[in-house]
């Protein structure tokens, strides 16, 4: 399935190419695009922290682990606003890209579990995984082709393994506890990359200096 | 003295202590980190709520410790953002970085800590509000609007797509209570359109990143929009001046013509034209005068009164080839044409008792055809009474018996009948054309014959006038049958008598039938059928006294002309021969005056003596006729000369 679905987006992104050289799309439009993708996928993040905050456990947030210990967190990215204006265009796209890549595997262990949690909204919250995965999905495939207008050293994509076991714990508590983290972690990196997206964006649109 | 001094201290610390056990000072109470907010995503600033002092100065501390280390650093600045907050500049300021905040209030008595608090910087983003917000009215065509214009707050640094902002704008008119309120997106400039003339509005701006929250409202910005007319008013008062005016025009039209619509709508009723109808009685009210009013005097005929009166016109119906015949015969065709028509429930056509086309044609004739006319009529008479099946001889032998002569046979008798009473008869059955003018023949014959002392310049007989105007005039029977107005005296017993049995009012149509006239035709002469003799003939004579002969009596030597029925040819055709030698009922007759129906002597006449129904189609000759038939008429087969004609009185 795995590999039909590769080839599927090969011939899709095949398909992109030709269009997107035929047509000529320009690229402050497909940043502009990805950003309202990566717009849309932090706030589905944030409802879902919100929901799942609501039915947690106080004990929970005593264990919870340190966001340091997100899967991600070895990927270094700029701490503040100097720090983030200074980043190459390539570089920040290649950010956004390794993040999401990243997260591809987790979202997948997040849904097979968010039926099974033990949450009084676990239906919605598997409903609201599914489309993360989805906007996550074209997002990539956005981002993709925007990589290949940039350069090569956007097409640098780091290696964010996801370390974690494939279940998020045995009891109810641990796993709401991992479950959270999970979308805590996400709901981060999916900021970095909004934020990173939305900046390239501004540098692009020199003709329409209203946007930004 | 040094053990004084150095008891001293001691003695304060325990009235210190002393004091202090006294007023319960305790440590200070938790305080509570209220937020934490960043208006640019570069700096931020927290707030706490202190605690319960307990009753001693109390401290506060702010620490932080940054997720990835575990250093514990305190507030950078504790005075920038006010009281009780801690303000971490841009320095300090990392973002997607985990801030692990606590507040500590120290008082003498000890410290308390608060819940520690985790701060991410991107996700406490709220900017400060919009600046410089400027409305201008604008002016289109279709009217002013506002243009509100702004800047995003100076710290936020959009420029670069560091923060992104999005805008909401508020409106409301002065002195209303609820806002109108819209999302201006990314841009910076909003239009707000459907103003109020003379309105004035109150506008405020904010704006939110796009993870964060919103600022707040930005100060009120009043603007004034000037007076204006809207356009959709004056298209509307266009639209109403106009239908005004139009509705205006129209009242005035229908007031001029108010009597032509009035008599569209309303339609005048017709009144009731009832001869001798007053319609002042009928308002009035009394009935009775009302009804004795449309008695006329006169009518129904009671006793003989002029002959006139009692003539029922006839019509004459006119038929090119016929024209001769009808000469001839005509007036005489009238009378006895009216007498029988006396039935009012005869269906008839609004023909002329005389008015087959016929007799009428013979009538037309320039008189010669006469004697074949008498005979004709003769033999219709006989005709009729053959088709008579109903017939009540009762109510016709007294009448008879008025009229006819004693010299009357028996089998004349017989057949006067017939010859009165056509047309109840006839009513039975579809009268048609053919049938009423067989009645009509069957009438003229009985009365015919009588010379008019009149000129003989009347016609009479017009068929087709009959015809045309019998439709109005269903209750007289035969149509219009104009009598002739020249013959006073045409009023014999016997036409009297079948007047009251059939109940004819002619009177009305005498004076109409004088005028009519048809082309060509000759005047009419009346002829009187004087007798029938032994050998069935049909003596006919003129008549020429203008003297009603109402006794009924045959008259005797009055006319000159008269016709002599030939005979009945085998087409059933009545025909009619002058006599020129002057007996005393015969006499050529040129002209033939068949005044009033009551006369029914036929001089020449002959028949077979066939009493029955039956038409034999005998023809009868004339006796003693020595004039060769003048003409004979074929009449045309419609019956109106009766092929039978037994006896005709």
């Amino acid at each position: 399935m795995a590999h039909r679905g590769s080839q599927a987006t090969t011939l899709y992104l095949t398909a992109l190419y030709m269009l997107v050289s035929c047509t000529a799309v320009p690229v402050n439009d497909l940043l502009d695009r990805a950003s309202q993708r990566s717009d849309k996928l932090h706030s589905l993040s944030t409802s879902l922290t919100h929901e799942l905050d609501s039915h947690f456990p106080p004990i929970g947030r005593m264990i919870m682990p340190r966001p340091s210990m997100c899967h991600t967190s070895s990927l270094q990215t700029p701490t503040d606003k100097e720090q983030a204006l200074r980043v190459s265009e390539s570089d920040l796209l290649s950010l956004a890209r390794s993040l999401l890549q990243a997260w591809v595997d987790p979202l997948l262990l997040l849904s097979s579990s968010a039926n099974s949690l033990p949450h009084p909204a676990h239906n919605s919250i598997y409903r609201k995984i599914q489309e993360l995965q989805e906007y996550s999905k074209s997002l990539g495939d956005g981002l993709d082709i925007l990589s290949g207008k940039m350069g090569p050293s956007s097409q640098y994509i780091s290696l964010l393994p996801f370390r974690g076991s494939n279940d998020i714990g045995q009891d109810k508590t641990s796993r709401l506890v991992n479950f959270q983290f999970l979308l805590s972690c996400f709901r981060r990196d999916s900021h970095k990359i909004d934020s990173f997206l939305k900046v390239l964006r501004c540098r692009a649109a020199k003709m329409r200096p209203e946007m930004c | 003295m040094r053990r004084a001094v150095g008891s001293v201290p001691l003695l304060l610390m325990l009235f210190f202590i002393g004091h202090a056990k006294e007023t319960r000072y305790s440590p200070p109470g938790k305080p509570k980190l209220t937020s934490c907010r960043s208006p640019e995503k570069e700096t931020f600033t927290c707030w706490w709520e202190p605690g319960s002092d307990g009753g001693l100065p109390t401290t506060y501390a702010l620490y932080y410790r940054k997720e990835n280390s575990d250093a514990v650093y305190e507030c950078p600045d504790y005075h920038t953002a006010g009281e009780n907050s801690c303000f971490f500049n841009k320095n300090d300021t990392s973002i997607w970085v985990n801030y692990n905040i606590t507040v500590v209030a120290t008082n003498a008595l000890g410290s308390n800590f608060s819940d520690p608090v985790d701060v991410d910087v991107v996700y406490i983003v709220q900017p400060h509000t919009p600046e410089n917000v400027t409305v201008t009215v604008m002016e289109d065509k279709d009217g002013p609007f506002l243009r509100v214009s702004w800047e995003p707050p100076r710290k936020a640094d959009t420029r670069s797509g560091w923060i992104t902002l999005i805008y909401e704008l508020r409106v409301k008119l002065e002195g209303e209570e609820e806002w109108e309120e819209h999302r201006a997106g990314q841009q910076k400039m909003f239009n707000i359109f459907s103003l109020r003339s003379g309105g004035m509005y109150l506008v405020q701006v904010r704006c939110k990143p796009d993870h964060g929250f919103w600022s707040e409202w930005s100060s009120t910005t009043y603007i004034k929009v000037p007076d204006y007319f809207p356009r959709e008013t004056s298209v509307w008062i266009l639209i109403a001046v106009f239908s005004a005016f139009i509705f205006f025009i129209l009242t005035w039209i229908l007031n001029l013509k108010s009597n032509s619509v009035k008599h569209c709508l309303l339609p005048p009723v017709p009144g009731p034209k009832i001869k001798g109808f007053d319609k002042q009685l009928l308002k009035n009210g009394r009935s009775e005068e009302v009804f004795s009013a449309l008695v006329v005097p006169g009518f129904p005929p009671t006793t003989s009164s002029d002959c006139e009166d009692l003539l029922v016109e006839y019509l004459e119906v006119y038929t090119p080839e016929e024209q001769e015949l009808i000469l001839e015969e005509g007036k005489d065709l009238q009378e006895g044409c009216l007498k029988s028509k006396g039935s009012p429930s005869d269906s008839d056509s609004g023909r002329g008792s005389c008015d087959s086309h016929t007799l009428l044609m013979e009538k037309c004739g320039e008189g010669e055809g006469k004697e074949e006319k008498h005979q004709e009529r003769a033999q219709k008479g006989k005709r009729q009474q053959k088709h008579q099946t109903g017939w009540e001889e009762g109510d016709v032998s007294h009448t008879r018996e008025d009229v006819l002569s004693p010299d009357m046979s028996e089998g004349r008798v017989k057949t006067w009948p017939s010859v009165f009473s056509p047309l109840p008869q006839y009513s039975s059955r579809p009268l048609d054309h053919q049938g009423s003018l067989e009645t009509a023949r069957q009438l003229c014959l009985s009365d015919s014959l009588f010379p008019p002392p009149s000129t003989s310049s009347h016609l009479s007989y017009n068929a087709k006038e009959g015809l045309a105007l019998g439709s109005g005039q269903q209750e007289f029977y035969l149509g219009k049958k104009q009598t002739h107005p020249s013959n006073p005296q045409s009023q014999p017993r016997w036409h009297l008598q079948a007047h009251s049995d059939f109940n004819i009012s002619s009177m009305d149509r005498k004076q109409a039938a004088s005028g009519l006239q048809l082309p060509g035709f000759r005047s009419t002469e009346y002829v009187e059928v004087q007798r029938v003799n032994q050998e069935d003939m049909v003596i006919l004579q003129p008549l020429f006294s203008s003297s009603c002969q109402r006794d009924g009596h045959l008259q005797i030597g009055q006319g000159e002309d008269y016709s002599k029925v030939k005979g009945v040819d085998s087409g059933n055709m009545l025909l009619l021969q002058r006599e020129v030698e002057v007996k005393r009922e015969e006499e050529d007759g040129d002209r033939y005056s068949c005044d009033i129906q009551d006369r029914v002597t036929e001089s020449c006449y002959t028949t077979s003596t066939a009493a029955s129904s039956q038409v034999t189609g005998k023809p009868t000759s004339c006796a003693g006729t020595a004039m060769p038939v003048q003409e004979e008429m074929v009449l045309a087969a419609n019956g109106y000369v009766d092929q039978n004609i037994t006896s005709v009185h």
